[in-house]
């Protein structure tokens, strides 16, 4: 007796699983919460990204206004970084991280973007996760949209 | 195709014809040998490679009648010395460098861009600082030099920005290919500074292809050559290469079709420009182009265009601000002109494998975008 109410108890439960998955299938994204992105909102996610690369190049290219809007100090020797690197070529994004010699350490674009405003510009390092240092790594990344990644590359 | 592709090819149809070159005389080969320089100053500056200047040569033939040196300079950049002494103490080496050549020079060319913001300032420095060399000097401006009063104080200092005068067999020519910009100012209302500041910023949008020669300047050209034998040696100085390199941050003349017109008679012509920080070799129609390291910083190779008869030089050492950077001697030896590198901060000019090049990390790169907004 015992064992055939187990064995009913089984089958009910593969039963109503076998359901819920058959309703998860047919209903699918709207009943997981996932709609389809729209035209709208790829043109917002391409605004944010966007501004983020226009506040990067004016700061890439020495623009004091921006540079004090966003509280930093690239340098202070006129220098900019677009003197060296004008459509931020020579800035290999698609090389990092890497080994980087003139650090002689294993880095990030972001200690490169660091070693850079420190050294060549003698300017004040910027915490890696400010916004400064979001719109320049947005900046040099998509000056060089299409290289090919090569992470490491010497 | 793009329009820089559609540019590239027009220019290989019309320079690069079956049997056109360079005179054969103007042949290339190449050397390494240490400067005296670098000999006699050993006791005092051995400590690092950085201080041994080992020279480049580009060896080419000529007839000049008597051996003679003479020196390049150029691209100095300099900012007030209050801002930055950086640039300046290469400015005071390139000069005692210069003025140490053994034997020395017969004359010192200033290839252009001895300011950066064109200030009177920074233009005096220069004058001020130059004047460290005795020997006879000559200038042509720069595009950094011009834009702030439109030429005005490098005139009181320097006089016409083009000019000829004969030295021992050979005809030297400063061409002016920086103060024909295409008015982007006016109808923006720019003040001189912001006019400027879009002027120095090399890969800046809103000056746009602003070298050029000119029609006037080319007429001026034809004339000064229309006496001169047209196998005897002509070399013409200039800020911007005189072919198309790359035009987005212009290192061309936009008017190369009109000059290659006016001196395709000439079969040893030889254009040695500034403006490119970098080593490049060309030969374009009858005439071969030599560009020149700048004191202030070196620049990348451009992402595409780089001439197939450029041997590339190193990638320079972001950290070692004499690296990559210094200036040039050029002698004149009987037959031969010897073009001399000196690289402050290297043994070896060129790179000596891929990966010591520029050129080993492929770059696909977009044009800035800030500079197409905002108040213009």
């Amino acid at each position: 007796m015992i064992a055939r109410t187990t064995f009913l108890v089984a089958v009910s439960r593969a039963s109503l699983l076998g359901m819920l998955t058959a309703i998860a299938v047919l209903v699918g994204p709207a009943v997981a919460n996932k709609d389809p992105v729209t035209p709208q909102q790829l043109q917002a996610y391409e605004e944010v990204f966007m501004e983020q690369v226009k506040k990067g190049d004016l700061l890439f290219h020495g623009d004091d206004a921006t540079a004090k809007q966003m509280d930093v100090v690239l340098s202070t020797t006129g220098w900019a970084c677009a003197m060296c690197h004008p459509f931020a070529s020579d800035t290999h994004p698609q090389a990092f991280p890497k080994f980087q010699v003139s650090m002689n350490k294993f880095a990030t674009l972001r200690d490169m973007i660091n070693w850079c405003i420190e050294k060549p510009n003698q300017g004040e390092k910027i915490d890696p996760d400010s916004d400064a240092m979001k719109a320049l790594e947005a900046y040099i990344y998509w000056s060089n949209t299409g290289s090919v990644l090569v992470p490491g590359k010497y | 195709m793009s329009e820089l592709d559609h540019v590239r090819r027009e220019m290989a149809t019309v320079l690069q014809q079956p049997g056109v070159c360079p005179d054969p005389s103007l042949r290339i080969t190449r050397r390494t040998f240490i400067h005296r320089s670098c000999l006699t100053g050993a006791a005092t500056v051995a400590q690092t490679f950085a201080w041994w200047p080992l020279l480049n040569t580009i060896d080419v033939a000529y007839a000049a009648e008597q051996p003679f040196k003479f020196a390049w300079v150029s691209d100095t950049h300099l900012y007030p010395r209050s801002l930055n002494t950086r640039f300046v103490d290469k400015v005071v080496r390139a000069a005692k460098e210069v003025q140490a050549m053994n034997p020395p020079a017969d004359f010192m060319i200033f290839g252009g861009d001895l300011a950066q913001l064109g200030k009177i300032e920074e233009l005096e420095l220069g004058n001020e600082l130059l004047k460290e060399v005795g020997v006879r000097k000559v200038f042509i401006p720069g595009e950094h030099d011009w834009y702030l009063d439109m030429g005005k104080k490098w005139g009181q200092l320097f006089g016409q920005p083009n000019w000829t005068f004969d030295h021992k067999g050979v005809r030297f020519v400063g061409l002016d290919t920086v103060s024909r910009a295409p008015d982007y100012w006016t109808m923006r209302k720019m003040s001189p500074e912001e006019r400027m500041g879009h002027m120095a910023t090399l890969d800046g949008s809103v000056a746009g292809p602003w070298a050029g020669v000119g029609r006037d300047q080319l007429d001026w050209l034809q004339k000064i050559l229309a006496n001169w034998d047209k196998s005897r040696p002509v070399v013409i100085f200039s800020h911007n290469p005189l072919y198309e390199y790359y035009p987005p941050w212009n290192f061309w003349v936009r008017d190369w079709r009109e000059v290659n017109d006016v001196l395709k008679p000439y079969t040893k012509v030889t254009n040695i420009h500034g403006h490119v920080h970098q080593v490049l070799y060309n030969e374009i129609g009858t005439m071969r182009s030599i560009g020149m390291l700048a004191t202030s910083w070196p620049w990348p190779y451009a992402p595409e265009g780089v001439p197939k008869l450029t041997r590339p030089m190193v990638r320079a050492d972001p950290g070692d601000f004499y690296d990559g950077v210094g200036w040039s001697g050029v002698s004149m030896n009987n037959d031969r002109i010897e073009t001399e590198y000196i690289m402050w901060g290297r043994k070896e000019v060129y790179a000596q494998s891929p990966e010591d090049s520029s050129l080993s990390q492929p770059e696909i790169l977009r044009p800035r975008i800030a500079d197409r907004i905002g108040p213009y």
